[in-house]
């Protein structure tokens, strides 16, 4: 047995089981699903009738449930599952869920909550202030730990094959700390400002906004903060780590290569590139056109990687791996990309005219392409080479462009953007065609391109129907040059001696580690997966990186939780739930004025303002709550908050169990002729409680329509409670009293308030209640027995109640208020039900835990060893729960003594 | 007073770090109270409560000791109304 009794909840009636079981010498389970022990409690003002204060009553219950020798405290975690086992017993599911934040290392000091970038409804307070993502529930919290609210990966973090954390730079961007998002995006990579122009941005297609009126501007955001970097710094603002001593050799300087040295250096190794052209950059440098990305956008993101100490030898083609073993390189990582063009494979192809797509990009570049000005130039492919060489071609002075792809527009593998964009500049397309032969005159230079018609069939292992050519359709297409960019592929031949290829002469690697059957080679990027994209080769860098560093610190290859072992994805309908009603916000487009014929290089896309930036962020949904910026991480002195912490489950066995689920209050939306939600000085007695408590949300009482100090002040009792019309004819019990003690609070903060009270009749049964009424009324508070019929809003936010006033005959009367309190009842917490999944737990008549003999034996439920405490069998006020706890607590010991007789006779 | 329905909360709360720099703003001028920065901002004063009592938990700004005749507090920046 791992415990005597498991004890589910820690409100008065859990704690009070649990200290009182602790006592009698039982092990006790004590799950809390809150970060916080105290229940409701703790969150009052003062407690009636004695007005003693709540937290002076509760917090030393609090730190006895925690400390207590016989109790395990566990805060932030859930009761999954109760099942019974043959003798009786019983076997528990608890998940412990990741705070992310270690407890021991915590101090409780709190520095996490104004770093935290991500504010949300402070359900302590019952919604009437902020708080933050990384949070403690509440100043007197037992234990005062902070959580990190994680519900998920958002969506567009999640989708970023480089593992950039979008919504963490969106939120710092909100914020108005740019430097901190673009050093956030500086975590995955140092082309910030190549990906904020290049990338394709998943993120933007997955972001959940794009479900209301549009996605937020993911990349254009990170462009603005690696723009308003570059305005300020000459290099990164990063100092890496302490040299370790070992070094790494990359050969091939494209995104993955980049991206791998800056990772490496950060670490402390000694990095050096070698890039066989004349420049670094690779396909940033030569297959991207300028006015995707200018080149010193690229010069500034490689600066980055320099700025560390990476030593970059160009015109360094490297053809024996071995060599740089014996020169000192602990590790090799090969990312030479996919350099070669495909060939079409026919005819004429050798003529003058005939150029492959990569090299004409590359040589226009190296400002050594053919003129261009005034030719038919005829695209073959329909990839986003492709539509990089058309819209140059267009740039150059082409007369006509001509794009020809043996499938259909929806079939082309660019990204439709680029597809747009190309028309929009001029660019023709013609589909369902392929290359035959190229056709030249006598002096071999190009004069045309014969092409044969086709037709799809059925998918092929792409998805894509696959192109059948119809016999007899063959026709030439008129033009002076050809550029075929059909396909790219990886330039491997010198490695061969070393290290197997793959399909497409690819180089195999462990698909994880991106490690080779050479150990000391790893190999990533375009070279490993085929053309992919920037963002993609990024990502493969990145991991790269992390397992060299793990290969060379003879560490285990894993721990990679930037792309790997990610909390799941949240689910966006979970993220819609969360509100009731979503405004229309105007999202930030992008509106490009495209030339038909562009005359130059210069970037199109116009960089987004700061308006735009914030208003853009300020869209952001916080799906996954948290955002991942790190602020909190950065900040905390004990380095506690680890957000790569997972949750835990564990199977116990106890002996007995405590039901201590309490209850829930009353939804007081649901009267809807009251006005709460739609009018804000309608407000409930909890949140008044929160606004009388020396914790309270605000400095003083205010009412929230706009932040002046109530004059008159209106109670309405009964809501939710003692009403058919809500399905609730019970009476709460603890209303009448608590509204009494909030009325002689508020005479005591607002001498000069008035407070009245509409109520039905007022029940003050309990010990020194009916003086405790009294009191109220000899301080001043005016009672008013007639139920209220409605409350309507004036202009300047003052309310109209409409009731029936009995003690003047039943007139119905209009009085006006500046704030109105609604008591709301006590509902059942349908939790505990849920509970087991085996058998069935009855309730009441009116959903609370039933208890089968609730006059003889009070606590005894219809499970043998289950047993109820507290609110949870029935609206109870704080002595009544406490009494009642105890009642629970001996039928749970006199159920572990007859259970522990039985074995002994056994 | 706007008769519509108030904005979902979360919506409102979630705006809050985005709020910081136009209420720093307002406020550097001097103290001033929901209402008047609600006019200086343009935005519906129960929303700026949200977002000043935000700002005042987490140390942005702070509240004059009494209410004014009106029955008012004052926000002032905590580091003198220099937006951060």
């Amino acid at each position: 047995m791992d415990y005597d009794v498991l004890v589910v909840g820690s409100g008065i009636a859990g704690m009070e089981s649990a200290i009182k079981l602790g006592d009698m010498g039982k092990k006790v389970l004590m799950v809390e699903r809150e970060g916080s022990v105290g229940g409701r409690v703790i969150l009052l003002s003062k407690v009636f009738p004695t007005l003693d204060c709540a937290s002076c009553i509760t917090t030393p219950r609090m730190a006895a449930s925690i400390h207590h020798d016989n109790i395990t405290p566990w805060t932030y975690s859930e009761v999954e599952a109760i099942r019974r086992n043959p003798d009786g017993s019983f076997k528990v599911t608890v998940q412990r869920k990741a705070r992310y934040v270690d407890e021991a290392a915590c101090t409780g000091c709190q520095l996490c909550e104004p770093a935290c970038t991500v504010a949300v409804p402070d359900e302590f307070n019952y919604d009437l202030i902020a708080r933050r993502a990384a949070y403690i529930p509440f100043p007197q919290a037992v234990p005062k730990k902070a959580v990190i609210q994680r519900e998920g990966t958002s969506p567009c973090t999640d989708t970023c094959p480089a593992g950039i954390k979008a919504h963490g730079y969106v939120s710092l961007t909100r914020s108005g700390k740019y430097e901190e998002a673009f050093q956030l995006i500086l975590e995955a990579t140092p082309l910030v400002g190549t990906l904020g122009r290049a990338c394709y941005a998943p993120c933007e297609g997955e972001c959940t906004r794009g479900d209301l009126e549009g996605t937020l501007p993911i990349r254009r955001i990170k462009r603005f903060v690696a723009d308003r970097h570059y305005a300020s710094y000459d290099g990164p603002n990063v100092t890496p780590d302490e040299p370790n001593g070992k070094a790494v050799a990359i050969v091939g300087s494209g995104p993955a290569g980049l991206t791998a040295a800056w990772q490496l250096a950060r670490k402390g190794y000694r990095v050096k590139i070698f890039e066989a052209d004349k420049e670094p950059g690779g396909f940033l440098r030569y297959a991207l056109p300028t006015y995707r990305l200018p080149q010193e956008v690229v010069a500034q993101d490689i600066a980055n990687v320099t700025a560390l100490g990476v030593e970059i030898a160009v015109n360094a083609p490297v053809q024996d791996l071995d060599a740089l073993k014996l020169d000192g390189f602990d590790a090799v990582l090969l990312a030479t990309g996919t350099p070669l063009s495909t060939s079409m494979g026919v005819p004429g192809e050798q003529m003058k005219g005939v150029l492959g797509g990569l090299d004409f990009l590359r040589d226009v570049r190296h400002g050594t392409v053919p003129e261009m000005r005034g030719k038919k130039v005829v695209i073959v492919g329909g990839g986003n080479v492709a539509m990089d060489a058309a819209r140059t071609s267009r740039r150059l002075g082409a007369q006509e462009t001509l794009v020809a792809y043996r499938r259909g527009r929806e079939e082309m593998p660019a990204h439709k953007a680029e597809v747009d964009d190309a028309e929009a500049e001029g660019v023709k397309f013609q589909f369902l065609v392929a290359p035959v032969e190229v056709v030249g005159d006598a002096s071999g230079k190009v004069t045309g391109l014969r092409c044969q018609r086709m037709e799809l069939g059925q998918p092929d292992a792409s998805g894509r129907r696959r192109p059948q050519p119809v016999p007899g359709s063959d026709f030439v297409i008129p033009c002076d040059v050809v550029v075929a960019a059909i396909g790219m592929s990886p330039d491997t031949a010198m490695f061969t001696r070393l290290l197997s290829l793959g399909e497409g002469r690819r180089i195999k690697v462990d698909a994880k580690t991106l490690q080779t059957e050479v150990p000391y080679i790893f190999a990533a990027g375009d070279v490993v997966t085929g053309p992919s994209d920037i963002t993609q080769a990024v990502g493969h860098g990145r991991r790269a990186a992390h397992f060299i560093d793990r290969w060379l610190q003879d560490q285990p290859m894993d721990g990679f939780f930037a792309l790997d072992d990610r909390l799941a994805v949240i689910d966006k309908a979970k993220v819609m739930a969360r509100q009731k009603s979503f405004s229309h916000r105007d999202p930030v487009t992008l509106s490009l004025q495209h030339e038909v014929a562009p005359q130059d290089f210069h970037e199109i896309e116009p960089a987004l303002t700061e308006e735009e930036a914030l208003r853009g962020a300020g869209s952001c949904l916080d799906c996954g709550v948290c955002s991942e910026c790190g602020q909190c991480v950065a900040v905390c002195p004990p380095d506690a908050i680890h957000l790569d912490a997972k949750p835990e489950t564990f199977e116990l066995e106890v002996g007995a169990v405590v039901l201590a689920t309490g209850f829930k209050l009353f939804d007081a939306a649901l009267k809807e002729d009251y006005g709460f939600g739609k009018y804000p000085n309608v407000i409930t007695a909890t949140q008044m409680d929160r606004q009388l408590a020396p914790t309270r949300p605000f400095n003083n009482i205010l009412r929230p329509s706009d932040g002046r100090v109530p004059d008159r002040i209106a109670y309405v009792s009964c809501v939710g409670s003692r009403d058919k019309t809500v399905g609730n004819p019970l009476c709460s019990k603890i209303c009448c009293m608590y509204t009494a003690k909030q009325n002689q609070l508020i005479m005591g903060a607002l001498p000069l308030a008035d407070v009245s009270v509409h109520y039905m009749d007022v029940r003050a049964a309990g010990k020194r209640y009916e003086e405790f009424y009294e009191q109220a009324k000899a301080m001043g508070a005016n009672y008013i027995k007639g139920r209220v019929s409605k409350i309507t809003e004036l202009e300047n936010g003052n309310l109209i109640l409409r009731y029936e006033d009995i003690d003047q005959g039943g007139a119905i009367t209009e009085a006006e208020y500046d704030l109105v309190v609604l008591a709301v009842g006590v509902q059942p917490n349908h939790e505990a039900e849920k509970l087991f999944p085996d058998e069935t737990l009855h309730l009441d008549d009116f959903f609370f835990v039933n208890e089968q003999n609730d006059d003889l034996s009070p606590g005894e439920t219809n499970l043998p060893g289950v047993f109820v405490a507290g609110a949870a069998s029935g609206a109870k006020d704080i002595v009544d729960s406490i009494l009642h706890a105890g009642s629970a607590v001996a039928q749970a010991a006199s159920h572990l003594e007859k259970a522990s007789a039985k074995k002994v006779s056994v | 007073m706007n008769r519509t329905m108030p904005r979902d909360v979360r919506e409102v709360i979630r705006e809050e770090p985005l709020m910081h720099r136009p209420i720093l703003e307002a406020v550097a001028a001097g103290p001033m109270t929901v209402p008047q920065i609600a006019e200086a901002i343009g935005c519906p004063p129960r929303e700026v409560l949200y977002w000043v009592m935000g700002m005042r938990r987490y140390g942005k700004l702070v509240t004059s000791v009494d209410p004014d005749d009106d029955g008012y507090y004052t926000f002032t920046a905590v580091d003198g109304g220099v937006p951060s």
